[in-house]
Order: C-alpha cells, then sequence, then structure tokens
C-alpha cells in the first residue's frame, strides 16, 4: 500500500518536473540565439514526457482500465488541432530538411448513410495521444512528409498515419496487429493505441507496408 | 474548416510558413489576456506563449483573491485559468464565482487549464462551464490552434454577445437569427442557438426556447446542453414527466453529468418531493463537491430535519470555503443553527463567538447571530445573555432585514416564551418574503413546530396566501403554453385576493410582456404592461428582474 503510495507521488513529481522542463526548454528555442543543442533536448524532453505519459497509460490500462471521457468531437477540426499542435510534426526533420506532416482531405471519406458526418462521440485525449504516437513514429520514418485523414462509415470510424518511408518490413518495425499482452516490436506506440481503441469499445491498430512507404490504421467500432 | 484556412495551409504553417498565422482572422496584438496559476513558473509559461502569440497585453495572477481584482478592474478578452489554483479555491470554483456573480463579459473566453489526472474531474458538465478546456503542458502551437478556433467563434458571434452585455436579450435572439443565416458551420450554428436559448431563457419565452433547443437537436444529438435544455424547456411548460424522462436518458448514458441531476432535483422540487431532490443533489455534490452545493445540501437537510447530514454539510462547506473567495459568514450562522438544533448550544456559541468572530456584528448577519446566540444561551441556562442578546437583535432590525433574520428572531422569541414577538416576527417574515417565499414559509413553520406552535402555522402561512399562490401557479402555466387571456384572468383572481403580491405582479409583468412579443402591439396590452411595472419598481425598487423586465418592455415598444 505504502509503495503505491509511494509510486504515485514520485510519478506525479515525475511529471510535474517533466511539464516544467519542457515549457524552460520551449522558451529556450523561442530564442534567436537558441543552439542546436537545445532543439535536441527540447526533442528528447518531448519525447521522454510521450514514453511515460504512454507507459501511465498503459499501466492504467491493465490495471484499472481507461475510462473514456466521451464528447462530441468535430473530425475536421480535431485532425487541424492534432496536425497544428503535434510535437512530432513540429520537431519533425531528417538530415535537416523539414518533413511535412498534412491533413490528407482528398484521403478523407464520409459513408452517405452516415448520419452524424464528420462528427464522432470520442476522447480526445486519449485518441490524441494515441494518433500523436503513431505520427512521432512515422516521422521518425518517413523520407519528406507525411499524410493523416480519417474515413467514416456506420459503424467504424478509422483513421490512417501514412509516411513516404521504407515500411515497416525494411524498418524491422512489426507488420502484424498488436495484441493486448503482447507488445509489437515499435515499442509502447501499438499498444497504446490498442488500448485506446479497447476503452472506447473495440476495434484494431495496424502498421503495415504501403505503395510507396507505410501505413497505420486505426479502427475505432463507434457508429456514425 | 468550412470558413477558414484549409487543413493543408495549416500545416504549411507548422513546416515553418509563419506567415500563415498573421492572418486577418485573429489580431492577437489587440487583445487582453489574464493569466492564473499559482505555480511562478507555469504563469510564467502561459505568458510567454501568448507573448509569442502576438500579444503584448498581458496581467498575471497568483491566486483567486488577486485574480478577481483584475477581473473587477479590467475587460478581459481571454482568461487562462490553472484548475488546481490552491487548497480553497479551485478554478472551477472560481469561475462559478464569476458567473453567478456576473462578473464575467459574454464577450470573455475562459480557458480551463488543467493536469490530465484533473481532466474527467473537471469535465462534467456544470451549470458554469469554461469555453474550454486545454491539457497541460499545452504546447505553444496547440494553444494558438486551440485560441484561433476561440476567437474566431467570439468574433462570430461578437454583436449578439454585446448584446448579451447590455442585457438587451431580444436583440441578442434577433442577432443570433441573423449570424444564422450567414453560415453553414454546424459549430458556429450551435454556438449562436446556445446563446440565442440563453437570452430566451432570461426573457422567460419558453415557447421559442423549446423549437430553439429543437433546432440545436436536429444539428446534433448527443450534446448535453442541447439535452439539458430541452428537458429544463419541457420542465418550464409544465410537462414535468417529458422533462424527467430526458434527464433521466442523460443521467443514464453520462452517470457523471452534474446538471442533469441538478435539473431532476428541480424537477422533484416542482413536484413537492423536497426528500427525492435533496437525494439528487446529494449524488451532484458528490460527483462535484462545491461550498456552494454543501451550503444548499446543508439547508435542505435542515429543513427535513436531518440535522446530523445538515451538520456535515454545513462543516464542508465552511471548510471548503474558508479564507476563499467563496467564503460567507452565514455558513458560520447555519452551523450554529443546526447546532443549537442539534442541543449542542456551548459548539453553537463556540462557531459563532469564536470561529466567526471575524465578520462583523452587522445587517441581515448580526441580527441573525444574536438571534442563534439567543437561542444558544437560552438552553445553555443563561437565560439573561439570552434575553440581552434578543434585545440586541431587535435593535439592529430594519425594514430591510429580510426574512431569514425574522425568521430566527421569532424563533427565539417562541423559544423563550415571548409568543406576541414570535408571532410577529414570523408573519413579517412570511410576509416579506417575496420570490422566496415558498423557501422561508418551510423555515418559518420549521420553527414553529421545533418550538412547539403547531396550532399557529395556519394563521400564519396564511391559507389566503396559499390560494393566492396556487393562482399564479395555474396563471404561469397557461402563460408558458401562450394562452395569455386564461392566464391573465388568473392573475386577476389572484390580484383580487391581495393586490400588492409580490409573486402576483411579477407573473402579472411578464404575462403582458410576452403577450406583447408573441401578439404583436397592442395598446390595452401595452397599457397594463407598464403599469404592472410601475407597481412593481413601487414595491420592490432597484430589483433586477424588474429592471429586465423594464428593458424587455422597451425593446418590444421601441422606446
Amino acid at each position: 500500500m505504502m509503495q503505491e503510495k509511494l509510486s504515485a507521488l514520485v510519478i506525479h513529481d515525475i511529471k510535474n518536473s517533466l511539464a516544467l522542463l519542457e515549457s524552460d526548454l520551449e522558451q529556450l528555442n523561442h530564442r534567436a540565439d537558441a543552439p542546436e543543442e537545445a532543439r535536441k533536448a527540447y526533442q528528447r524532453c518531448i519525447e521522454l514526457k510521450n514514453r511515460l505519459i504512454g507507459f501511465l497509460t498503459l499501466y492504467k490500462h491493465e490495471h484499472a482500465g481507461l475510462k473514456p471521457n466521451i464528447s462530441e468531437v468535430e473530425l475536421f477540426e480535431f485532425m487541424e488541432d492534432l496536425v497544428s499542435g503535434s510535437q512530432s510534426a513540429m520537431i519533425a526533420s531528417r538530415h535537416g530538411h523539414a518533413i511535412e506532416v498534412c491533413v490528407a482531405d482528398l484521403g478523407i471519406r464520409i459513408a452517405p448513410e452516415v448520419r452524424r458526418k464528420g462528427v464522432a462521440s470520442l476522447d480526445v485525449y486519449l485518441v490524441d495521444l494515441a494518433i500523436e504516437s503513431a505520427l512521432n513514429n512515422a516521422v521518425r520514418y518517413a523520407a519528406s512528409k507525411v499524410d493523416i485523414w480519417f474515413e467514416q462509415d456506420t459503424d467504424r470510424l478509422t483513421f490512417f498515419v501514412f509516411d513516404d518511408g521504407p515500411g515497416p518490413t525494411r524498418t524491422g518495425n512489426a507488420a502484424q496487429e498488436a495484441s493486448p499482452g503482447k507488445p509489437a516490436s515499435t515499442g509502447l506506440g501499438l499498444s497504446l493505441c490498442k488500448a485506446v481503441t479497447e476503452a472506447h469499445g473495440g476495434g484494431s491498430v495496424a502498421l503495415s507496408d504501403a505503395p510507396g512507404g507505410a501505413l497505420f490504421t486505426m479502427a475505432f467500432n463507434i457508429a456514425g | 474548416m468550412q470558413d477558414r484556412t484549409d487543413a493543408n495551409s495549416m500545416a504549411n504553417v507548422i513546416a515553418g510558413k509563419q506567415e500563415a498565422f498573421e492572418s486577418e482572422y485573429i489580431r492577437f496584438d489587440a487583445l487582453t489576456a489574464l493569466v492564473i496559476d499559482d505555480i511562478g513558473a507555469m504563469r510564467h509559461a502561459l505568458r510567454s506563449q501568448l507573448q509569442w502569440m502576438g500579444m503584448n497585453s498581458i496581467k498575471v495572477a497568483g491566486d483567486a483573491q488577486e485574480a478577481l481584482q483584475q477581473v473587477e478592474a479590467n475587460h478581459y478578452d481571454l482568461i487562462l485559468c490553472d484548475y488546481n489554483l490552491n487548497k480553497t479555491t479551485s478554478g472551477q470554483h472560481f469561475l462559478e464565482y464569476l458567473r453567478s456573480e456576473r462578473l464575467l463579459s459574454a464577450k470573455t473566453i475562459f480557458v480551463m487549464v488543467t493536469a490530465e489526472a484533473e481532466y474527467a474531474y473537471v469535465a462534467n458538465a456544470v451549470e458554469f462551464s469554461p469555453d474550454d478546456y486545454i491539457l497541460k503542458p499545452c504546447p505553444e502551437k496547440k494553444l494558438r490552434a486551440r485560441l484561433e478556433r476561440l476567437f474566431d467563434r467570439r468574433n462570430f458571434l461578437l454583436p449578439a454577445l454585446a448584446a448579451m452585455d447590455d442585457g438587451n436579450y431580444l436583440q441578442v435572439v434577433s442577432e443570433c437569427d441573423r449570424l444564422m443565416t450567414l453560415v453553414s458551420n454546424e459549430r458556429w450554428l450551435l454556438a449562436a442557438l446556445k446563446l440565442k436559448a440563453e437570452a430566451l431563457l432570461s426573457l422567460n419565452d419558453t415557447t421559442d426556447l423549446l423549437k430553439t433547443y429543437e433546432q440545436a437537436l436536429a444539428l446534433r444529438d448527443n450534446v448535453p446542453w442541447v439535452k439539458i435544455g430541452i428537458a429544463r424547456a419541457r420542465m418550464l411548460l409544465n410537462e414535468p414527466d417529458a422533462a424527467e424522462e430526458m434527464a433521466g436518458q442523460i443521467v443514464a448514458e453520462n452517470p457523471s453529468y452534474v446538471a442533469a441531476y441538478e435539473l431532476l432535483a428541480e424537477i422533484r422540487r416542482m413536484q413537492k418531493d423536497e426528500e427525492g431532490a435533496y437525494q439528487l443533489m446529494e449524488q451532484s455534490a458528490k460527483i462535484l463537491p462545491t461550498a456552494k452545493r454543501f451550503r444548499s445540501n446543508a439547508e435542505s437537510a435542515f429543513l427535513l430535519g436531518k440535522l446530523d447530514e445538515a451538520k456535515q454539510y454545513a462543516e464542508s462547506a465552511i471548510r471548503l470555503s474558508n479564507g476563499s473567495i467563496t467564503e460567507r459568514p452565514d455558513d458560520y450562522l447555519s452551523l450554529a443553527h443546526i447546532q443549537t438544533d442539534l442541543g449542542d448550544p456551548q459548539g453553537a456559541i463556540h462557531t459563532l463567538e469564536k470561529n466567526a468572530r471575524r465578520f462583523e456584528e452587522k445587517g441581515a448577519y448580526g441580527i441573525s447571530r444574536n438571534a442563534i446566540l439567543a437561542q444558544a444561551y437560552f438552553d445553555a441556562g443563561d437565560k439573561a445573555a439570552a434575553k440581552r442578546l434578543l434585545e440586541r437583535a431587535q435593535r439592529l432590525l430594519t425594514p430591510e432585514s429580510g426574512s431569514s433574520a425574522l425568521n430566527l428572531i421569532g424563533k427565539a422569541a417562541f423559544k423563550m416564551g415571548d409568543s406576541v414577538l414570535g408571532l410577529k416576527m414570523l408573519t413579517q417574515a412570511v410576509q416579506s418574503s417575496g420570490l422566496e417565499r415558498e423557501r422561508i414559509a418551510r423555515h418559518v413553520t420549521k420553527s414553529m413546530i421545533d418550538t412547539g406552535q403547531h396550532d399557529k402555522v395556519e394563521e400564519v402561512i396564511d391559507a389566503g396566501q396559499r390560494r393566492v399562490l396556487a393562482l399564479v401557479d395555474e396563471a404561469r402555466k397557461s402563460m408558458h403554453v401562450a394562452q395569455f387571456d386564461a392566464a391573465y384572468r388568473k392573475v386577476l383572481d389572484a390580484l383580487a385576493i391581495q393586490s400588492d403580491n409580490i409573486e402576483a405582479l411579477f407573473a402579472a409583468a411578464q404575462l403582458h410582456l410576452l403577450w406583447l412579443k408573441q401578439e404583436g402591439i397592442d395598446d390595452d396590452v401595452q397599457e397594463r404592461a407598464k403599469s404592472y411595472l410601475a407597481v412593481l419598481d413601487k414595491l420592490v425598487p432597484h430589483n433586477e428582474k424588474v429592471m429586465g423586465f423594464y428593458r424587455f418592455y422597451d425593446q418590444l415598444t421601441g422606446a
């Protein structure tokens, strides 16, 4: 009991300290004379924070079950905010070239039978967390761009993240679907996404090769 | 998205094309902001983020007290408030306080900043919800995207929001109707419908209210405020069963939605089921404990005779508000009153003479304090002190003292054997209770039963008055379904029994205003509306509701 309390306190402390460190580094990076090391430190800090939050979310999922805070989400706006606020997108760079992260409007498809078009009942925080982790993975392997979009059907909502990198087979990332209790080789990412879909009542998560790159899909079994 | 930059240009911005943010949409440099956080580093971080967006006029506050001074002294376009302010005041308390005291302009955007662990707790929809929540740490780009969206919506609604600030509800309604013809963005349409519904509620225009919520329901059938709105409109239209069904449905789908419990409690109260209402309010206080909820539960428990529970709630209200902006000396009065009734006069004396000694002995508080202390000293056997205190309470009495204070003097007098004074005070308490009549009548009834005056309850509460109130109630029901002639007949019957009955006069004025609004200007109706308003203005000068009626009247008649 004592140990549990102590761990909770320590974790809380680490999270707070990381948040403060992140904001210090964000400020440092806003200075015109910020050195390259500051950018790297900021990037590391964000990755560390995301890993910690991902781990804690999974821990909660396995020990107490994630309880989603469902609200009505405008999917277009959600995607815009996701991309514009994505730290992975912001710090994405490879060999000094910026990776362009876009909402691929052309990919968005809403089935005509869907009653509430472009609207879904989701926990924005959890879904943001999951897609951000997929984006993080995508920008790491992308050559020049990452596209995200969604498809809405009457019984299913699917998010897609495409990167024009070498694809999971060649990068050694698992192509198979992640399953509970069996974390994928990408680490926390896919398991976290799986946990988030389960918290919403089920769905599926996959990362696979696609023409010209890698495609991540996360589907929620929710009525549209 | 339809009305703004498209998603790809947004992505270009992230890729470094900063100029796209310097759009004509939001001029951040022209906006004022207040950042409230108890941790200096977080305050600094949020201020920096706003500065990076171009905001120059940013004030910071470390606690609610400081923030309150800022809000009272300046107008802010944006308030960013940390949820976890300190032990006594949360961001939610602060927001509830600002909204209930009408200190916040409709144009001000209030954003609650929360940690992930708190989010589930604060996102339970309540009567006073912020415009948005952001989870911390929130990187600047994300914050900027959220604020742009919020200010876009605010700018769209600006004419209606300005009318709301002026209390010009009729104009709010017409502006919202106009704005809704300009856009197809459902989110903005919903925001306009929500604002229109608020204005209609202020106008007591129940028929249009239901229509407005139904329009919103056609856009979104799963938004809790829309469902609550429909349930509330049904309740006002005197369809408690339909209202209850809707509210029950919300609770079933979303068991932590506080506003639904509170509406259900109102329905129970309407059905005279005080016990049922209390149980629902208990649930709501469990989900979202605030001093205001504890305070109201303490009163309900007290009136139901559940003194132990009342004591716990009163103590919780004091504990939660102690040293904060929501602190109220009346909480100590409630606790001491309950302690006296529980047979603990020493506890009551301690509460008022020790714990509440910092409050000045004046006004209604001074009267009530002395009246409760008189009872406590009497119970403790010090008759001389009790007599002195009761006299002191009487000396502080003025014509504006209020029914609660009169009730406490009356109870003390009966307890100490002065039934002439007791009867006089309690009768006055009921007569001067105005719109609080029902509540005060319950208190007075309890005071009389507790002091063994069962046989005089009828006399004091006045059976004639009951007939007046029943007629007013029937008039309201007819008015809400636009049967103005029938409503008018009931009001006339009520005023024939008691020509200066405040509730009957309020109903008469409201009825005539709605009549003018729904059926157009009619000279007779207009003349009568004017005369009822004049009588009310004389009987209850400076009353906010009467002022609102006057504004409504001026708008309707173009005065």
